[in-house]
């Protein structure tokens, strides 16, 4: 049928970021978004008023996912965060927080729109270039011969997920564990390129955090009766295993398009049936052990297969079958009949296994990349927390196998950078200004903008109230509680920067995050014993900051760059 | 029921009210300083755009003035692929001239005192004049106008040499970055016309242009991949063709990899259409089932004997193809498009492979090679990453487009999609509708306008006495840079010879100096710093700087071509015009002050009544030049721009541009010709009506007279 209404006229609204509408939910996003950073950050519950499901959370993931954004302009901002974190999974936060204070600063100076646009480009690649140049003087080298900098990274994140409510050693014990599913990923003998595993998340809620365990290999979810039943065939050792994905359930398989006439008295099922026992005679004669069914089994064959001394488990799910088929190199069946043996695997052994209240199915691999990781939890809506959480860090281990750097974390990147930026732009302008497209003045006005929104990004690690420092040796991030005197030498109030890094023995000279600063040439080139001897710092994945970094740039071009909104109101 | 409403002043002022309102949006968007608009669709989807196309598409016009605009933009935009702002913009100061025109028109009507409701008729009598004389200076005056002045100006983005004509990188890259200027955001546009660039000079053989043109049109959504989240500097061009899904079974295979493609299931089917099958037996129906696999397992071992590693499926097959497939060691992609599997058709020259009914093994003719295939990782999604071995002139790559949202990827794609309309027109040589008539020895020729209409013929005598004189200038100026380039040869031609890396540096040198009379020649790639800055990036580029150098020295020729070819014509009476494929002009309002400067020049002789069409259109040119310039102060100011290259014109001086950057003659050309052919069907009606009846009447009514 044709469409007979004519198309309602859309709304065409003419400089959008004018609009005090506009800005306002936009500083309301920003609201939001800042509240939440870092391990202080303040936790955002959200449900809906007819009731449901409740999400508790602090990751911009989870925000965002919830949030329901009608503005096309904040649409653009989080939609662009949400697509950054599905590719790195990390620094989601720190991409909306420096995109909103970008459009925010850059609104305060009377510059057009296209100077800003290329200028904030410039200054992204100056920043781009130092983060991946050797001088760089806030990322460290990854050395994966010692899990130290490794450990730090995955302790970082979780400890910058207030919302998974963990104390300090349940930190211990689940960044231990994720680093340990993580190795168990990396094959033993490696060719010219990786191919990492994977490890699956089981869940396993109602049980304290510190019974989480890593396997090595697949656990399968049985009830309690299917173990029973199916536990007296199980023979110990190695196992042969046949994996099926095509349906044993014993339905009339697709009969083409022309008309079937079956004569009275005979039964198609029957005739499946007598295919699927023949086929379980086939697998009892290949002396098979194990079998795996993707969908349904039919109960007959079950039975068959069970007075044979064979297991059968069916119902595996989609998700499972390249993990199964990886781990017992069995090729997936797609056919009733005719099975070569070729595609038979086996595994090194099964074990029942008992967790909490569940009964798992625990196949143990002779040699893969496949682990499990048994997540555990007593309460639902921290578990969804922590389960997102240990995806993110396990995500960011295997970005930092292709980029072996961290950057310090803590806010010292990024106070260290605008410190870098801003000498850079006081002191060399000419690598910027050499096409004479623009004034110095423009140059200064925007970098400080710049610069700005990279200092409050880092400003907002603090939610208490208290005070920010940068030295002005390294450019390192340094804050004060908020009911600390006044009037005493400042170094006697903190001992360590964010990163954890430097300690405040040193002879600094400080200056506020927030008061006007003196360009100074932040210290290049990180001391190698520093990094060594400091066993707890604070680090965050390159990858992901530095595509965070530049997602937040572009989408903030962008969004100044809009002249016209048009809705179309159809 | 329905409801006249007359339009007090014709169409023509209420086009030019909806014309304004849109040319308020577009200015905004147009040329290098133009800014983004962001559209969300019902479905909530956002985009973001600098296409005029797009943009009135979007707003859903009411005003049926403003719907008949968009559509003949949309028609324009699907020859063309560019020019919708400035359609736009064009067709506001034309109305708004001819609506200058017509008030002081009425003003001195009013005193004669004619009832209102007559003088809305006559007004539309005047219209209809103004219309045929715009159709005229369409059809015949702008042809004639461009092939006798505008055409010294042009330049080609072709160095031409014994008829062979070759692509310069230099000037190709100058003409897309001017166009990238105008679709996408100013921080992307370098970066996005270098990989179209890229792009452009990786799919094309030798002397195929025309043809991957057409390919890359047609196929231009399966040619390229959309991955969010990532930055734009991340897209890039991948060698072969990726396919928008996953292998069903991949089974890893080095070399050559021998290719089927299937339109139907592999397998059996049970029963087919139209038939029936009758069942007497369980066992039957077993011995049938039986059958049909051991039959599957056959195909895919007879596959298999046949090397075939690779097979590509329009349909889903059944888990039992999947799995002998796998078994043999063969990989399969299922469910692929129909424009998919023509696309690789056209590229392979490979045809549906037939399974063979009998179960006499035949030989597989129909099957391909590819060099490689593999699943290909962007963010977390996976694709079939095909090595295809090309037949024809295609040589096939694909653009993965990154960006931070969908909006920009689309912007993106749509630019590059535009792009390649508007290379695929400037390739193409255009007629114009214009006649050459030589009379002479003399190297005068004499123009004269061709057609069976009576209202050619009013062009008066001294009309072509005034074209002819120009045309003489052209010739001594055409003599005089045949001295020009003679005395550039030698300097030039060593540097062909010799093949060493210093060339190039001596030959930038001798560019550098002469570069007063390679302005002369019009040639355009050697004011541009982009290339000189990219030369010692590769070795390719400088094999182009050496075509350019041939160029240079082929200049002497080149012309001279031109000029022979005027010789040859005197042997002949008639030679019809055209305009060469390639021809561009430097970008910044330099066709609409040229072509203005040569309209006024026009008009100043013929007769008023026709002069009036042509002053209008001349100053409607001007807009555009306006607009561009706007931002820019001093001596960059339109003002200062438009005086100084007035002058220039007028004492045969070359045209120095402020900007970098080509544009193609042709479109602006066709845009012109559109916007007249709008500007026409607007003035020609005289009412609206509006009917207040359910669309869905009038459409039953369509249907019943179609049928």
């Amino acid at each position: 049928m044709s469409r007979f209404e004519a198309k309602k006229p859309s709304l065409c609204t003419s400089e959008p970021l004018m609009s005090e509408g506009v800005r306002a939910t936009l500083s309301v996003l920003k609201g939001i978004v800042t509240s939440c950073y870092g391990p202080s950050g303040r936790l955002k519950q959200l449900h809906n008023g007819l009731g449901g499901y409740v999400c508790t959370s602090s990751q911009s993931s989870a925000l965002l996912h919830h949030l329901s954004v009608t503005h096309p302009v904040l649409k653009i901002l989080t939609t662009s965060v949400q697509n950054h974190v599905s590719c790195f999974s990390d620094c989601g936060l720190f991409t909306a927080i420096l995109c909103c204070n970008l459009i925010e600063n850059v609104q305060r100076i009377a510059l057009t729109p296209t100077t800003v646009i290329s200028l904030n480009k410039h200054l992204l690649s100056l920043c781009t270039s130092y983060l991946k140049s050797e001088a760089c003087g806030c990322r460290i080298p990854v050395d994966f011969s010692r899990t130290q900098v490794l450990l730090c990274l995955v302790r970082s994140i979780l400890t910058s997920k207030p919302a998974c409510m963990l104390t300090r050693k349940e930190i211990d014990h689940i960044s231990a564990l994720i680093l340990q599913a993580f190795l168990l990923t990396i094959p033993e003998n490696i060719n010219d390129h990786i191919i990492l595993g994977t490890s699956i998340i089981v869940p396993l809620k109602g049980q304290r955090v510190v019974d989480s365990t890593v396997l090595p290999g697949i656990l399968i979810e049985v009830s309690e009766v299917q173990l029973t039943r199916l536990l007296p065939a199980k023979k110990s050792g190695a196992l042969k295993v046949a994996v099926f994905c095509t349906t044993l359930s014993g339905d009339v398989s697709d009969t083409g398009e022309g008309t079937v006439v079956v004569s009275y008295g005979i039964s198609l099922e029957n005739a499946v049936l007598d295919q699927l026992i023949n086929l379980g005679r086939q697998l009892v004669s290949d002396h098979i052990d194990l079998v795996l069914c993707q969908k349904v089994i039919h109960p007959s064959l079950k039975q068959f297969l069970s007075v044979h001394r064979v297991i059968a488990i069916d119902r595996i799910g989609v998700t499972l079958m390249a993990p199964l088929s990886k781990v017992t190199g069995a090729q997936p069946i797609g056919s009733l009949g005719s099975i070569s043996p070729s595609s038979y695997g086996n595994v090194k052994d099964l074990c029942t296994a008992k967790f909490g209240s569940k009964h798992f199915f625990h196949l143990i691999p002779n040699e893969a990349t496949i682990c499990s990781l048994l997540l555990c939890n007593r309460n639902d809506t921290i578990w969804d927390e922590l389960k997102l959480t240990c995806q993110t860090a396990l995500h960011v281990l295997q970005l930092t196998i292709k980029e072996p750097w961290v950057l310090l974390g803590g806010g010292c990147t990024e106070t260290h950078l605008a410190a870098y930026i801003r000498h850079k732009t006081h002191n060399e302008p000419e690598s910027i200004l050499k096409d004479g497209e623009y004034t110095q003045t423009e140059l200064l006005l925007i970098a400080e903008a710049f610069c700005r929104a990279l200092e409050s990004v880092a400003g907002s690690l603090e939610h208490d109230g208290g005070e920010i420092l940068t030295d002005m040796k390294y450019g390192h991030f340094w804050s004060v509680q908020a009911d600390a005197p006044s009037v005493v030498n400042w170094p006697d109030l903190f001992s360590q920067c964010g990163c954890g890094l430097y300690n405040s023995q040193e002879e600094f000279s400080w200056s506020f995050l927030r008061s006007t600063h003196h360009p100074f040439v932040p210290q290049t080139c990180l001391p190698h014993e520093a990094v060594g001897s400091a066993s707890n710092l604070t680090v965050d994945c390159l990858t992901a900051k530095l595509s965070g970094l530049q997602a937040a740039v572009e989408t903030a071009s962008l969004i100044l760059d809009l002249s016209y909104v048009i809705e179309d109101k159809n | 029921m329905a409801c006249c409403s007359m339009v007090a002043a014709g169409s023509a002022k209420a086009a030019l009210q909806v014309a304004e309102v849109l040319e308020a949006i577009v200015s905004r968007c147009v040329g290098p300083e133009g800014r983004q608009v962001l559209c969300t669709k019902p479905t909530g989807e956002v985009l973001l755009s600098r296409d005029g196309g797009r943009l009135l598409e979007v707003l859903h016009l009411e005003h049926p003035i403003a719907r008949m605009i968009v559509a003949c933009v949309s028609s324009h935009l699907k020859k063309t692929g560019d020019g919708a702002k400035t359609f736009i913009i064009y067709l506001c100061h034309l109305l708004r001239g001819l609506h200058a025109i017509t008030d002081r028109e009425k003003n001195s009507l009013i005193s004669e005192n004619i009832q209102t409701h007559g003088r809305h008729w006559k007004n539309c009598c005047q219209w209809k004049f103004l219309s045929q004389a715009l159709l005229t200076f369409q059809t015949q005056i702008l042809d004639c106008i461009m092939d006798q002045y505008l055409s010294r100006h042009f330049l080609s983005i072709f160095s031409l040499s014994d008829k062979e004509r070759t692509l310069c990188r230099g000037s190709l890259e100058l003409l897309l970055e001017a166009y990238f200027c105008g679709k996408v955001g100013r921080n992307n546009h370098k970066f996005i016309s270098k990989l179209m660039c890229d792009y452009f000079f990786k799919c094309t053989t030798y002397k195929s242009e025309t043809s991957v043109f057409e390919l890359v049109d047609d196929y231009f959504v399966e040619l390229n991949v959309g991955v969010t989240g990532l930055p734009v500097s991340d897209s890039r061009i991948l060698a072969g063709l990726v396919l928008h899904r996953d292998f069903s079974v991949y089974c890893p295979a080095d070399g050559d990899i021998r290719t089927v493609i299937v339109t139907g299931t592999v397998q059996p089917v049970f029963s087919t259409t139209g038939s029936e099958l009758i069942l007497n037996s369980e066992a039957q129906f077993q011995t049938s089932q039986f059958w049909i696999l051991e039959r599957t397992k056959a195909i895919m071992k007879h596959l298999q004997s046949q090397n075939v590693k690779l097979l590509l499926s329009s349909v889903k097959q059944p888990d039992s193809v999947i799995y002998y497939a796998g078994l043999n060691g063969i990989s399969v992609v299922e469910c692929l498009s129909s424009q998919e599997v023509s696309l690789l058709q056209r590229i392979i020259g490979l045809s549906p492979f037939v399974i063979p009914q009998a179960s006499s093994q035949c030989e597989i003719s129909n099957a391909a090679l590819v060099k490689f295939c593999k699943p290909l990782f962007l963010r977390s999604k996976r694709y079939v990453h095909l090595g295809l071995i090309s037949t024809c002139a295609f040589v096939p790559h694909c653009i993965v487009f990154c960006g931070p949202v969908q909006g920009l990827i689309q912007q993106h794609e749509d630019a590059l999609h535009g792009a390649f309309k508007m290379l695929r027109q400037l390739f193409e040589d255009l007629d114009l509708n214009y006649v050459t008539q030589i009379s002479d020895q003399n190297d005068t020729s004499r123009p004269v306008i061709y057609g069976d209409s009576k209202e050619s013929n009013q062009l008066p005598e001294t009309g072509n006495g005034s074209i002819q004189r120009p045309h003489q200038d052209t010739i001594g100026k055409n003599k005089n840079e045949l001295e020009n380039t003679q005395t550039c040869i030698p300097c030039s031609t060593p540097k062909l010879t010799s093949a060493d890396t210093l060339q190039t540096d001596e030959t930038l040198r001798c560019l550098s100096s002469e570069k007063d009379r390679i302005v002369d020649d019009y040639e355009p790639l050697l004011e541009s710093n982009s290339t000189t800055n990219s030369i010692t990036e590769n070795t390719r580029i400088e094999i182009y700087e050496n075509l350019q150098v041939t160029k240079v020295a082929g200049r002497g020729s080149m012309l001279p071509v031109r000029y022979k070819l005027y010789k040859m014509c005197t042997s002949q009476s008639y030679c019809s015009s055209s305009m060469p494929a390639g021809c561009v002009l430097p970008v910044g309002g330099n066709f609409e002050i040229l072509l203005h400067y040569y309209l006024l020049n026009y008009a100043k002789k013929c007769q008023p009544s026709e002069a009036r069409v042509s002053v209008i259109i001349a100053n409607a040119l001007l807009g555009i030049p306006k607009i561009l310039y706007k931002p820019r102060k001093g001596i960059y100011s339109f003002p200062q721009i438009y005086i100084r290259t007035l002058r220039a014109l007028k004492t045969s001086q070359p045209m120095v541009s402020s900007q970098t950057g080509l544009e193609s003659v042709i479109g602006k050309y066709q845009l012109l010709t559109s916007v007249l052919q709008c500007l026409t069907k607007i003035l020609t009606i005289d009412l609206v009506i509006s009917v207040k009846r359910q669309p869905h009447k009038a459409y039953d009514q369509d249907s019943e007279d179609e049928l």
